[in-house]
């Protein structure tokens, strides 16, 4: 398997994880912040996912008929406990987020630096 | 699965979360109950870890195939002697509990009680299914459910700031465990297993890629930003000053060693790699050495005492990452115990503190002054804590410093030895200041003069702590022993 090349999904995986980092770090907003979490997730996610498939291989289920190579089921068992995984912390944050704009009134980065 | 020994290692994950489901049911109109029956579990588990410990001595690592699939193919849970960490994790919750009932009265509405104690033991399992997994995948979601748990426990007293300083720590928390599973997909790419040992082997055997060497180092920075390790700190201090002290002595002296544990299986995993180790072991040294020293600046010029021991975690965390780095047979030992002894005499301190702010109401040295004269107790019990982290023997900060040092000069880097010795004097300095104003300061405020011991609830688990402080210290000998066999496995597995 190629991974250095210039297989197209790859080097689509790290613009969005780029995407997704540039967006964290460089936001003010915390609603963004978390978007930004969210894309560098998905980019990761399809990372893994695209690393279990093969072209036109059949569904990795036993019947007769079915024939290799099968796509490889255990990246997507990974990637579904990720997404379950990644609902909980978008939950937990939007959850805090709510916390602090209730009691700082502000969600701006830039102006909860200045409170106490 | 017909051996009882092999039902315990998962029964000691499974019990605590699914006993932390039950806390509401529980609890029902009573929230008292909840405290009680969360301090059950934990002295259950605690009584597994034990046997498994024990037996472990005997017969050498447990393997249990879950499920009855055998390991690659099955999830493999291995409990070997670097899990025996687990012992003194869930004995630590055991003194966390009971400390716990007096002091959310007051912290925290009897409403949300039920809340707080399902969250310790959600914690608790997390953190011991991290250490018995033999599995990359679980690894990860085992993190993830003692940072979900974490970020909750930072924010469940509630208010802005705990929120604040909740999301911060979510926000750098999530990045880590992105990289995880990045570390973690890319390598089942690489190998087509998740199993610890299996991928190791498959490692060695393959080609040394730059895709392996990509792999293996966002696994690392990965389990650094979860160890908080210099300069990935930044999310630390606040989250751990500012939760309730309870969980602040978890938070600091557990959760952040999920990150070292990470290390060590990373260290494993790369062992036979081909990625340049000595080049690993340089990184290791140079930044376990600055966080010693920048943690302890930053320490010193702190007034509140909470954030000063969330700044010690920092130092103490380098000290660990610095022996790692070592990679010299006392070194290891020396740091593979500090996981433990740390772990004590953080949570001996953080509960101090806790039980002071408790009583008095303030957490500033300013403020605090005097405290010593009105509650002698807790405040000797801090004294014993303060002077085990600084390594004064015969405590159980000495042990460990004293093992790591001797690694430094006996493989030649003393220059690393001797950056030891300095940080432990700036951590000195600190601590110093810290029992000079509570010891022989005379008081300013009429709150603190006005002030009483806490409850027994509250004092008896210090007490236990503080001898335990000193009682690691004179035997301790018996947890280096225990686990030379295994880092001495670990150091010939890399090549030296």
């Amino acid at each position: 398997m190629e991974l250095f090349g210039f297989d197209l999904d790859y080097v689509a995986f790290m613009i969005l994880f780029c995407i997704g980092l540039h967006m964290l770090v460089v936001k003010s907003n915390l609603l963004k912040k978390l978007l930004g979490l969210n894309v560098m997730e998905t980019a990761v996610f399809a990372f893994i996912i695209t690393s279990g498939m093969v072209d036109s291989g059949d569904p990795p289920i036993l019947v007769a008929g079915t024939n290799p190579p099968f796509a490889n089921p255990i990246p997507q068992a990974m990637v579904l406990t990720g997404i379950v995984v990644a609902v909980s912390v978008t939950a937990v944050a939007l959850a805090l987020i709510v916390q602090i704009h209730a009691h700082y009134g502000t969600i701006e980065v830039s102006e909860l630096k200045e409170r106490p | 699965m017909s051996d009882p020994w092999s039902l315990l290692v998962p029964g000691l994950v499974v019990l605590p979360l699914a006993a932390a489901t039950l806390v509401p049911i529980v609890a029902g109109r009573d929230p008292r109950r909840a405290g009680s029956f969360t301090f059950g579990v934990v002295l259950l588990v605690t009584a597994m870890a034990a046997a498994l410990v024990w037996r472990v001595g005997e017969v050498g690592a447990i393997s249990v195939p879950l499920g009855g699939w055998a390991a690659p193919y099955g999830i493999e849970f291995r409990f070997d002697r670097f899990s025996a960490w687990t012992l003194g994790l869930s004995a630590l919750f055991a003194f966390i509990v009971p400390f716990a009932w007096r002091y959310l009265e007051g912290t925290l509405p009897r409403s949300r009680w039920h809340v707080f104690y399902a969250l310790l033991l959600l914690n608790l399992g997390g953190l011991l299914g991290f250490s018995v997994t033999g599995d990359l995948f679980n690894l990860f979601v085992a993190m993830e459910v003692v940072s979900l748990s974490s970020y909750a426990m930072v924010a469940v007293a509630g208010r802005g700031v705990a929120a604040w300083a909740a999301l911060k720590y979510l926000l750098m928390g999530s990045v880590s465990s992105l990289l995880v599973l990045f570390g973690v997909g890319l390598l089942f790419a690489l190998t087509g297993s998740l199993n610890l040992i299996d991928v190791a082997a498959r490692v060695a055997e393959a080609p040394a890629s730059p895709a392996t060497t990509l792999a293996l180092a966002s696994l690392m920075v990965a389990f650094m930003l979860k160890a908080a390790l210099f300069p990935l700190h930044a999310w630390l201090p606040d989250a751990h000053a500012i939760a309730p002290s309870p969980v602040s002595a978890v938070l600091s002296g557990l959760v952040v060693k999920v990150g070292i544990v990470g290390l060590v299986r990373v260290l494993q995993l790369s062992a036979g790699s081909g990625t340049d180790l000595a080049l690993v072991n340089q990184v290791m040294l140079v930044l376990g050495t600055a966080a010693i020293v920048m943690g302890a600046f930053m320490a010193v010029f702190q007034d509140d005492i909470k954030l000063m021991l969330a700044f010690s975690t920092l130092s103490n965390i380098g000290y660990i990452v610095l022996g790692l780095g070592l990679a010299a047979p006392f070194a290891v030992i020396g740091s593979v115990v500090h996981v433990l002894n740390h772990a004590l005499i953080k949570v001996t301190l953080f509960l101090a503190a806790g039980s002071i702010i408790h009583q008095t109401g303030f957490r500033t040295l300013r403020d605090l002054r005097g405290v010593a004269r009105v509650m002698p107790q807790t405040s000797a019990a801090m004294a014993i804590g303060a002077l085990s982290i600084v390594g004064i023997p015969p405590t159980a900060g000495f042990i460990c410093k004293w093992y790591i040092a001797l690694g430094a000069f006996e493989s030649g880097q003393g220059v690393y030895g001797f950056a030891l010795v300095f940080g432990a004097l700036f951590i000195f300095v600190y601590y110093v200041r810290m029992l000079n104003a509570f010891f022989f300061r005379p008081a300013v405020r009429a709150e603190v003069q006005a002030a009483r011991e806490p409850a027994w609830s509250m004092r008896a688990p210090l007490f236990v702590l503080a001898a335990l402080c000193l009682l690691l210290g004179i035997f301790g000998s018996i947890p280096l022993a225990f686990v030379e066999p295994a880092v001495v496995e670990l150091l010939a597995s890399m090549g030296r």
